[in-house]
């Protein structure tokens, strides 16, 4: 294991943005650009006419080096006059710094320009906005729907739309593709070429993609993916749900590692409400999400090696599986949409035998990791179809958005439990490993090492031994009481009952908060209006800046490795769709 | 609506991943196989590792598969499996139609209508307690909400149905089929340290806190067992 | 030779052979979308092993399937692929909808997703759950093996039934115009 980044060289505290930015502010027209304070992250309110310039500025200064491009939602305020709000989340892999941009819009003018010249990240996003809110975007090469489908009327996110008002899909209406040509080929070409359809229900295509390749021979010179077909409404039905019931909704987000959902949406919510969880259930959450992290790549790389043909290594990685999943069912009594966590803590106390159940997964998985890593690291067969497939260096990732292992197989070492430690990570002693080929075979390896640094995390945090005390926070506008107490005393019953019929009450105010998912930064962007239920929870899904990287990055190679390429990107429809 | 307040939420001290100066890879060094690679010499130990597993599994005592039908895998006692409402000594339902569970659930897929019960300290009962079984996600949200412990869960999961409406099931289906067996039940309020006296006043009911704890304590044997 | 001795004992054993090769052969075409797909790899990987029930050849076309199993939630933008899919089949075909989404849209009652996949393909078994665990997808798919015997079974006798009413009513006819 040599190809770990020595973090040793990275300064061990972020610079100052604030003079920095407050520079790139003086240099706009007065009033085009409103700080607003008193935010979890500095943030501007950003005319629309200055957007532009005001993006490629955060960018190119050396000064602040915003060239992440993290996410970009909509939100409806139908009461203001400038109904929508455009927020873009920027952040500065150089400096750890984070900027909010927000454009209010008018409805009868909800234009913005397309960022797509300054962060390629923006192409999908602005389709989605597109989509959900109806926001025009100036520029974009391909506007059109992208989770829902094209009979589709209205958009979703805005508030008076019905959650329930569905829309019947017939054949004639179907999506037409766009093909970003290479220079030098054009539309009349297109009839020398064969255009090949794979999915949506193709078994490559993982079930729910859909490929449009055009070939020349077996080379794609260029193709389009078309996504949606598992788009589920997650962030309309936090809209329509409680604070507590959007808790398992997030496990179908990214159902290989659902813990990690849960953990990502109760410490947003936590933050907001200003509640620290216990130490056992920040303990707990730690391991968990550990082991979810290990089940999440076990399914990626094993499915991976079966897309390439290779089935065996697929039984010896879901072995580990089995065995999480029956410590997760002893925490929680589900296998696999777990909803374990609640806000301020667990579901319920640790089952007693919950450490020696921990020890003996971790005498059980390193066993087949390695069996794995036998048949397959040196594999020259594998090795031919994957090196150098797919390839993409750590500077176009980060245009593109990328974040989590696959950025980190192209030499970029961002994780946010190392950049941004939440729970127990600062308190452990683990590495963020980095390789530099940026190809299929360097995001097999990845995770195939983060699979060892996760059981290393776990390994210290059990020595440590489990933290006494309660596993919810106690604190009854949050968590239901205990049901000893909720029988015998009157208070703790009103409470119940209060915090069942009305939910949480949160606080208004907005906040962005992330935590490392399996596949990169899982961000979840929550405004509350003080009322029971979410006014809006978006949440910022790793896999969709990098599977809209997919065309680009299957261009000019053949279809076959396209195949290849698409189980190493590890995409979960659920979290890609929502 | 109005502007949202601001929340005074603290930035957490962040650590940036590359130092201002430095550039970011902009090239891709992919893996170079050495000599024995290129020679497929690797393989031989794939080989290796495939003989190991045929063999042990064909010699070994030790094989994964669950014979399901047969024999079943051992779930714990929080799992989350088809519903039981609770019943009271004269075998009446324990419900008291307070509809938390209803309110509660996040597929509303709980149906209940509530009458007057003869018995005065009772008020309520549900004449109709429905639960749309293909509507439930198993979340466990109902068991949380229930004031009563007169919904709790069990550790069956042996569930299909041919048509939607048999799907539905009913207040008695929900209370007959399951015997208090301790074995039986599944997702339900834990009492860690029940005293005498509370272990009393619910004697009434069925005991679920004397099967939790020996379920607590046959599971702990079993680890330190296994260990 | 059939009709002077009824029941022959050849007919009747290839039935039991035919019955016992229809139960015991599902090949499955898993439509997974979403998390109930996960569920559906641990039942066929090693810990379930559908392969015990002879379900292990998953055929990913629909031509060579008799079981669509649909795992995963259904919405509006994937119905017409599903229909298509449950069209190309051959007969004899059942469907298993496995999970809360694929039976019923579950707590899904949203603007994208199919409130249960029964509005637009004939479903045999429902597997509650959501997931099901792989227990209780092979469950099901016990079920619908009863569920296929049981149908076979009336089936033929509705066929003998028939047949002996058409030969009455032949004999019937016969003596009238005699």
């Amino acid at each position: 294991m040599s190809t770990l980044a020595p973090l040793s060289e990275t300064p061990e505290t972020a610079t100052s943005t604030v003079q920095e930015l407050e520079a790139v502010r003086a240099r706009f027209p007065a009033g085009s650009i409103l700080p607003q304070d008193g935010l979890d992250q500095p943030t501007w309110i950003v005319s629309r006419d200055v957007l532009a310039a005001v993006a490629r500025e955060l960018k190119d200064n050396p000064q602040t080096q915003f060239d992440l491009m993290l996410d970009l939602c909509g939100v409806d305020f139908p009461d203001r006059e400038e109904r929508f709000e455009a927020v873009y989340h920027l952040y500065s892999l150089h400096r750890g710094a984070r900027l909010r941009l927000k454009v209010p819009l008018r409805e009868d003018d909800a234009v913005i320009p397309s960022l797509i010249p300054v962060w390629k990240a923006a192409n999908w996003f602005e389709r989605e906005i597109y989509d959900m809110f109806g926001v025009r975007v100036e520029g974009h090469p391909n506007l059109s729907r992208i989770l829902t489908h094209e009979a589709f009327q209205g958009h979703a996110l805005r508030k008076d739309y019905d959650p329930a008002r569905r829309w019947i899909l017939t054949e004639d209406k179907i999506y037409k593709p766009h093909f970003d040509l290479p220079p030098g080929e054009n539309e009349d070409d297109m009839f020398e070429r064969m255009t090949v359809n794979i999915g949506p229900t193709h078994p490559a295509m993982h079930g729910t993609f859909r490929l449009m390749a055009v070939l020349d021979g077996e080379t794609i010179v260029a193709s389009d993916v078309e996504i949606g077909y598992l788009h589920r409404c997650f962030e309309k039905m936090s809209e329509t749900h409680t604070w507590q019931h959007v808790i398992p909704y997030t496990d179908r987000l990214n159902y290989c590692s659902s813990f990690i959902n849960n953990v990502g949406y109760c410490k947003t919510v936590e933050k907001l409400l200003g509640v620290e969880p216990p130490p056992k259930a920040v303990w707990a959450r730690t391991i968990l999400s550990e082991f979810s992290r290990i089940m999440d790549h076990c399914v990626c790389n094993g499915t991976t090696l079966v897309d390439a043909g290779g089935l065996t290594n697929f039984w010896y990685l879901f072995q580990p599986r089995e065995e999480i999943y029956g410590l997760l069912e002893s925490v929680c009594g589900a296998r696999l949409t777990v909803s374990a966590c609640r806000i301020g803590g667990l579901i319920q106390d640790l089952p007693p035998d919950f450490e020696a159940r921990c020890r003996r997964l971790l005498e059980i998985i390193p066993p087949f990791v390695e069996d794995s890593e036998k048949l397959v690291n040196k594999n020259r067969i594998w090795i031919d179809r994957s090196v150098g497939i797919a390839a993409i260096s750590g500077e176009e990732a980060v245009n593109w958005g990328w974040t989590g292992p696959c950025l980190r197989a192209s030499g970029v070492g961002y994780d946010v439990r190392r950049a941004h430690p939440y729970d127990l990570y600062d308190t452990v002693d683990w590495e963020v490993p980095v390789l530099y080929g940026g190809d299929v075979y360097d995001r097999w390896r990845i995770r195939m090492l983060e699979i060892w640094q996760s059981l290393k995390i776990i390994r210290q945090l059990l020595d440590r031994g489990m933290p006494e005390g309660p596993h919810i926070v106690d604190d009854p506008h949050v968590a239901l009481p205990s049901k000893e107490a909720c029988y015998n005393e009157m208070e703790a019953m009103i409470y119940h009952f209060k915090l069942i019929m009305d939910g949480i009450r949160v606080p208004a105010g907005e906040i962005y908060n992330m935590v490392e998912g399996a596949n990169g930064e899982l961000g979840f962007y929550t405004i509350s209006d003080g009322t029971g239920k979410p006014y809006r929870n978006h949440c910022r899904p790793p896999c969709f800046p990098i599977f809209s990287t997919f065309s680009r990055l299957i261009q000019g190679g053949s279809l076959s490795d396209a195949i290849v390429s698409l189980g190493g990107l590890n995409i979960v429809a659920g979290e890609l769709e929502r | 609506m109005t502007q949202p307040i601001a929340q005074t939420a603290q930035t957490p001290p962040s650590r940036p991943v590359l130092r201002p100066d430095a550039p970011y890879p902009n090239t891709v060094k992919p893996y170079k196989p050495g000599f024995a690679e290129r020679l497929y010499l690797p393989l031989l130990g794939g080989l290796m590792v495939t003989a190991r597993h045929f063999l042990r599994n064909l010699f070994g005592k030790k094989m994964y598969t669950i014979e399901y039908p047969e024999e079943r895998r051992a779930y714990s006692h929080r799992f989350r499996g088809h519903h039981i409402l609770t019943t009271r000594p004269d075998g009446s339902v324990r419900c008291v139609a307070c509809f938390l569970c209803a309110q509660n659930c996040p597929a509303e897929c709980i149906h209940i209508e509530a009458a007057e019960h003869p018995d005065v300290n009772i008020e309520k009962y549900p004449v109709v307690y429905e639960i749309d079984m293909l509507r439930c996600v198993f979340c466990g949200y109902c068991v949380d909400a229930c004031p009563e412990e007169a919904i709790i869960m069990s550790n069956n999961y042996d569930m299909a149905y041919f048509t939607r409406e048999q799907s539905i099931v009913g207040k008695n289906d929900l209370m007959k089929p399951y015997t208090f067996d301790e074995n039986l039940l599944g997702y339900r309020p834990l009492f860690p340290e029940e005293d005498v006296q509370r272990a009393k006043m619910r004697r009434d009911a069925f005991n679920l806190v004397e099967a939790a704890r020996q379920a607590q304590e046959r599971e702990t044997a079993k680890a330190a067992a296994g260990r | 030779m059939d009709k002077m001795t009824g029941e022959s004992w050849v007919t009747t054993t290839f039935e039991t052979l035919e019955d016992w090769a229809a139960r015991n052969s599902f090949w499955p075409f898993p439509f997974g979308t979403a998390c109930c797909a996960i569920e559906f790899m641990s039942t066929v990987s090693s810990h379930y092993d559908l392969s015990r029930f002879g379900s292990e050849v998953v055929r990913f076309s629909p031509r060579q399937s008799d079981v669509l199993l649909v795992a995963g939630t259904i919405n509006d933008k994937m119905g017409p692929v599903l229909k298509k899919i449950y069209d190309q089949m051959a007969e004899p075909k059942w469907v298993i909808s496995m999970g809360a989404c694929a039976c019923s849209g579950g707590f899904y009652r949203a603007y994208h997703v199919m409130q249960g996949i029964d509005e637009i393909i004939p479903v045999d078994v429902y597997v509650p759950g959501c997931p099901p665990t792989p227990e209780g997808l092979i469950y099901g798919l016990l079920q619908l093996k009863e569920k296929v015997i049981r149908d076979r079974k009336r089936f033929r006798e509705q066929g003998r039934n028939q047949g002996n009413n058409q030969e009455k009513n032949e004999s019937v006819n016969a003596g009238a115009t005699v």
